[in-house]
């Protein structure tokens, strides 16, 4: 591992230091559960005890506690608590357009991304959670090691990938996803994926990262404008004669994202890079929590 | 200023090419073509296109040129097209509207040099009337030309023919000679009408008349007269500058004054009256024409002349090459100073160490003492005292002169100087061919214990001596002397005898110089002669044979020109070498001030010792219209459009790369941070400044080995190139290293191999040096630095490792090849007399008691310096011997020792260790331990 990897991912797990573990909550239960160490509050399996109740027909026999039972008539079965670990896959757009920043005391798009999503896993590791990250060759695993394959897969191709989108690749069902990219593809691809998506009972979060220029556009005269990714240029005569018509359009794509979003019953976050992390982090935070449920 | 005040009457200002300012009519073309071409558009890299496309535009042309750009460029059009119109401020209209010629007489001797340039835009402006009423002018000049031809009249010419040889014409570094040139212009009485225009340098002529009396006096036509001979050709105006623009004259002092000290020099400058007061200040320069001295005087209102000396150190004197007036550019304002002046320095050499313990006693000091009132002393090695230059250097007693110093000191006495030599000692022991005469080895005491003979005097001075007529003393006694083999030319080359006949101050001629030597020492050790008057003639004498006086000029034989004074006080290379000077020979038409003579032996040639003290012109006739010189040339005004609208440009190009956001470091987006901008330009200059910084870089990599040298107690040894050899030196010297940290309380650290090619040697105490057979020869440099590690006080053991073939051998008598390797180059150093080390040595009492020093080897004999009374500490320089004690030292890295010793076995090497310990506590400290010599008598006394 080199020595970048190392503080960044030393950065991100700094990020997170201040917040609890992230235990996402699993209404829906991913069908890669594992094992883990959080009690989900209800039944199920795991290896703390979580109430007695008594017996009623169909039980089988072995569960029945006899030392309870034999403390008064009834007879009791001991249940314990489901403990079960929720595996949330991450997808980080790392694509060309990612990797801008419009000056040079902010960090680009790519390098936030790619902190949140550590500083998310850490925190979601820290909790006993599983990660994994798609499109890539990465099983669900947790722990240490977890964290620092991750932070190296994210490294690896950063700003170099092709594709903007997550690939449709199947997910087991109910599985979480965080979704991180600049969403600057074009609408109809990201809610086909989407809808595809939730069609497989899957949980989303997805975070917009924009740069600054890309909201406020505080270009001026005449510019000629090019992208990225291999789209045509467009020259422009007077760039400030754009700034609203543009900041109309911007503020509708995320207006239908976030409605995308509610209608999958998904959350849908947007953060700036010009913003602290800190403050993305929080919101991916309580997003995830589990008492966002409650809360909503 | 001037400009603006030029431009203030603008009605004097004229188009040379009027009908280009037609062009201006082009402009609003311009503006209009200018307007259409927008900028190109600056790049910007997006992200976020897709959601521009398509997004309604308010304009579809929108960006113009900014009107600021626009304006910055029509003026680049405009300045452009006006200087090619050629605008030129002419002023001027001296001359009146009538036909007929022009003529002009210059006054272009010396003292037209101040305000040259004015006089040539006086002549143009002229000229420039004369070529707008179509004129024909004439050029006269009153000063003789090169070539020492009279003045004569030149040809009419149009005034644009004539522009250029006026532009062309300088003034002379002589006299003019108006009288003559009256008498050419005799010619032109009659031609018809003329105007005439004097353009005066403003002094009365004051050429130079040798009259019987052998008084210089000096006579000249007065300019009225000059002015009203001139009037018979026409007009006459006289164009000239004020008086307090007139040339001041430099020469020296030589009347004696009360208050002038010795060594002092003295110098006039001298004006024309009525000047009012002013400050004058003189520069005496070195050849290069650094500053040496500045010297300021005031002149009170009215006073004619002022004087001012130069007190500055012999050193600082000797190098001033030429004194002038400062902010005076006439040749009469130089004055040029040869040989004469200079004062000759002394160079002191002694083989023996200058710090010495007795230095009341040393060589240097009555050397000094004698030569103070002579001449300037410097003491020093001789190669640094030949690098700036000396005329005479002594010796004293320096046995031998070694490797490039040789060389260079010949070349040097081939060139004129003086070698003076001084015996003793190391001179008697072991001289080298260096002298005069052939010497015999050792010296001859005359008055001794063994001896019979009596101290002896000095014979007279013979006449062919140049000490002849020197007053010999009755108290001067020689006691001892070296004395030279007899030989054919021995008396040819006696300079001074004793009463026996023996020379005692020999000398030979070699190329220019002379090669002196004195059979006696210059400290009273073998004589008195140090402590007579009779020392100080002898050197004052010895001294006077060298270069430094300008010999007088032999006969008819007359000096050739070397360098020229141009009239405004330049050197110049001489336009014609085959000029030459005669003894009285002044500044004359044809005989430039300047350097005459041969490189060695330059005279200098003054303007101002020619020229009596200046006078201005006095009242000119009424019928004469008197003005002053033209101050203001015409100016022309396009190469300044030009270059303002080249630096426009430059402007505006700079402005569009940055609108283009093509600038590095200017990032495209907006002008968030005008700093940012230019923050490209930084890095470079920033980069530039670094590599110039990085070249510096290359100096530090020498410095570490003299880090790593001096900052801990280091043994060394000389890297032989022989790898066993240098292996065995590392690992015996680091075993012994090792030995002495354990047993006393020298911490050395690894010692380091080090090679007198390439590295300084004078860090080390001691250094450890193997001799083999194929060593390579040292080079002049080496020996130099190896000689200069001795009489500095470090210690060299030679080991000559060979003991086993030599059985009982001496060093000097010897014959292995490693014998014959070091005797070889024993002999190119400058060795005292070797003894071997006797019983009572400090080596066997420095730390341990020994009496031999057995090595790897035993038996042989071990060499010292003999003479070690009082320098360095009464530390040897040398050790010389052959047992081989690195390899009895070494020992690998578990302490097994790496060679077998012979004989004794364990107990050998114990003693070759205690030898070390012995040398290493030798050279460190010195004598201290010679007070054991004393401890019987001091036992002795302390009993009592």
């Amino acid at each position: 591992m080199t020595a970048p990897d190392k503080t960044r991912r030393l950065r991100a797990e700094h990020l997170g230091s201040t917040l609890l573990p992230l235990m996402v909550e699993a209404e829906r239960v991913a069908a890669t559960v594992a094992q883990g160490v959080h009690g989900r509050r209800r039944t199920g399996a795991g290896e703390t005890f979580w109430q007695f109740r008594q017996y009623q027909p169909g039980d089988t026999p072995n569960m029945i506690d006899w030392r309870q039972s034999a403390k008064s008539d009834r007879v009791f079965i001991r249940e314990r608590e489901w403990e079960a670990a929720q595996t949330v896959w991450f997808w980080c757009d790392r694509s060309p357009s990612m990797n801008y920043a419009s000056r040079k005391d902010i960090t680009s798009k790519q390098d936030r991304a790619i902190l949140l999503s550590l500083a998310t896993a850490a925190l979601l590791v820290r909790g006993g959670e599983y990660v994994s990250l798609m499109d890539a060759d990465f099983s669900p695993a947790t722990g240490r090691a977890a964290l620092l394959r991750l932070t190296s897969e994210l490294e690896a191709e950063s700003g170099f990938r092709a594709n903007s989108l997550p690939p449709s690749a199947d997910l087991p069902r109910y599985a979480d996803v965080i979704w991180i990219s600049d969403f600057l593809s074009p609408l109809a691809e990201v809610e086909a994926r989407a809808k595809t998506m939730a069609a497989a009972g899957i949980r989303g979060t997805m975070l917009q990262i924009l740069d600054p220029a890309e909201v406020d556009l505080p270009f001026r005269g005449h510019v000629r404008f090019e992208g990225l990714e291999g789209e045509d240029g467009h020259s422009v005569g007077k760039a400030n004669s754009l700034r609203q018509p543009y900041a109309q359009r911007l503020q509708s794509r995320q207006t239908a994202l976030a409605e995308l979003a509610g209608r999958l019953g998904w959350t849908f976050l947007t953060h700036q890079t010009d913003k602290t992390a800190q403050s993305a982090l929080m919101n991916l935070y309580q997003a995830l929590s589990p008492g966002r449920g409650a809360a909503g | 200023m001037e400009l603006l005040a030029s431009l203030s009457g603008l009605s004097n200002l004229g188009f040379l090419s009027p009908g280009l300012l037609l062009a201006l009519l082009a402009l609003p073309g311009l503006w209009w073509l200018l307007r259409m071409t927008p900028p190109p558009p600056k790049r910007e890299v997006f992200p976020a296109i897709r959601l521009l496309s398509g997004l309604p535009q308010e304009e579809e042309t929108p960006a113009r040129t900014p009107w600021w750009l626009l304006a910055l460029r029509l003026l680049i059009a405009v300045l452009i097209i006006t200087a090619l119109a050629h605008p030129v401020f002419a002023p001027g209209d001296r001359l009146s509207n009538r036909d007929g010629s022009v003529i002009l007489v210059v006054d272009n001797g010396w003292a037209s040099a101040t305000g040259w340039s004015d006089r040539i835009t006086t002549m143009d402006a002229l000229l420039a009337e004369a070529e707008r009423q179509a004129r024909p002018v004439r050029l006269v000049t009153t000063a003789a030309r090169e070539d020492g031809a009279l003045p004569v009249v030149g040809d009419l010419m149009s005034a644009r023919e004539l522009r250029p040889v006026v532009q062309a014409l300088q003034p002379r570094p002589w006299q003019t000679d108006r009288a003559a040139t009256l008498k050419a212009m005799e010619v032109l009485t009659g031609e018809g009408a003329a105007e005439v225009f004097w353009i005066a340098d403003g002094l009365e002529e004051s050429a130079p008349t040798q009259n019987p009396g052998g008084q210089k006096a000096f006579s000249g036509m007065m300019s009225d007269e000059f002015a009203l001979g001139l009037q018979k050709t026409g007009p006459v105006s006289v164009l000239r500058a004020p008086p307090a623009h007139l040339p001041r004259i430099l020469t020296v002092d030589r009347a004696p004054s009360s208050d002038s000290k010795p060594g002092q020099s003295r110098f006039i400058v001298r004006r024309s009256a009525g000047s009012g007061s002013s400050e004058v200040t003189l520069v005496a320069r070195d050849p290069e024409g650094r500053i040496l001295d500045r010297r300021i005087a005031r002149f009170a209102e009215d006073e004619k002349q002022v004087r001012l000396a130069l007190d500055v150190p012999n050193d600082i004197r000797n190098k001033i090459a030429r004194i002038d007036v400062d902010d005076e550019k006439t040749a009469a304002a130089v004055l040029l100073l040869d040989e004469r002046w200079r004062r000759r320095s002394v160079g002191l050499v002694s083989g023996q160490n200058v710090e010495g313990d007795q230095p009341l006693l040393s060589s240097h000091f009555y050397l000094q003492k004698a030569l103070v009132p002579v001449a300037d002393t410097r003491t020093g090695d001789i190669d640094t005292l030949l690098k700036s230059p000396v005329s005479v250097m002594v010796l004293a007693d320096v046995g031998r002169i070694v490797g490039r110093d040789r060389a260079q000191l010949s070349r040097w006495i081939d060139g004129g100087g003086v070698l003076v030599r001084f015996a003793g000692p190391r001179l008697a022991e072991s001289g080298d061919d260096f002298v005069p005469v052939p010497l015999r080895t050792g010296n001859r005491v005359l008055a001794g214990a063994m001896t019979w003979s009596t101290p002896a005097a000095l014979m007279p001075f013979e006449k062919s001596s140049p000490f002849h007529g020197l007053e010999i003393p009755d108290d001067v006694l020689i006691r001892q002397q070296v004395l030279a083999e007899p030989s054919a030319n021995l008396s040819d080359r006696t300079w001074a005898r004793l009463e026996d006949g023996t020379p005692i101050v020999t000398a030979e001629q070699r190329g220019q110089g002379w090669l002196v030597l004195v059979h006696a020492t210059a400290n009273a050790d073998w004589s008195d002669l140090p402590f007579s008057g009779l020392f100080i003639g002898m050197l004052e004498r010895l001294i006077n044979l060298a270069h430094g006086v300008t010999p007088a000029i032999e006969g008819n034989r007359a000096l050739k020109a070397l360098e020229h004074l141009d009239a405004f006080g330049v050197l110049q290379s001489p336009l014609d070498a085959g000029k030459t000077l005669a003894a009285g020979d002044l500044v004359a038409p044809g005989r430039p001030p300047g350097f005459y003579g041969t490189d060695s032996t330059r005279q200098a040639l003054n303007l101002g010792s020619a020229l009596a003290a200046p006078r201005a012109f006095g009242p000119l006739p009424l019928s004469i219209s008197d003005a002053g010189l033209e101050q203001q040339p015409e100016l022309d005004f396009k190469p300044l459009l030009l270059t303002i609208a080249t630096l426009l440009l430059i402007v505006d190009f700079i402005i569009s790369l940055m609108m283009r956001g093509l600038i590095p470091g200017v990032p495209g987006t907006t002008a968030r941070s005008a700093a940012r901008r230019y923050t490209g330009l930084v890095l470079l200059v920033t980069g530039l400044v670094a590599v110039g910084a990085s070249v510096s870089f290359a100096q530090e990599t020498d410095d570490e080995f003299a880090m790593a040298a001096s900052l801990d107690t280091r043994l060394a040894f000389i890297i032989t190139g022989n790898t066993e050899v240098d292996a065995m030196s590392q690992a015996g010297l680091t075993a012994l290293t090792e030995v002495v940290r354990r047993r006393t309380s020298v911490e050395g650290s690894s010692p380091l191999g080090v090679d007198p090619e390439i590295d300084e040697l004078v860090f080390f105490p001691l250094i450890y040096w193997p001799v083999i057979p194929d060593m390579p020869r040292l080079s002049d440099v080496a020996l130099a630095r190896v000689d200069a590690y001795m009489k500095s006080g470090g210690t060299i053991l030679f080991d000559t490792r060979d003991q086993q073939f030599v059985g009982v051998g001496n060093i000097l008598g010897g014959a292995t090849p490693e014998q014959a390797r070091l005797r070889n180059l024993l002999r190119r150093l400058d060795v005292p007399p070797l003894i071997p080390v006797p019983p009572r040595h400090i080596l066997t009492r420095a730390f341990y008691l020994m009496q031999d020093f057995p090595g790897r080897w035993s038996g042989g004999r071990v060499w010292v310096e003999r003479h070690n009374g009082g320098v360095n500490d009464g530390v040897s320089g040398l050790v010389i011997g052959g047992h081989d004690w690195a390899a009895a030292w070494a020992t690998d890295e578990q302490g097994n020792p790496l060679a077998a010793v012979v004989s004794e076995g364990q107990g050998q090497r114990e003693k070759a260790y205690r030898f070390g310990i012995n040398l290493v506590m030798y050279v460190l400290t010195g004598n201290y331990k010679a007070d054991q010599v004393h401890v019987p008598a001091l036992l002795e006394r302390l009993g009592q």
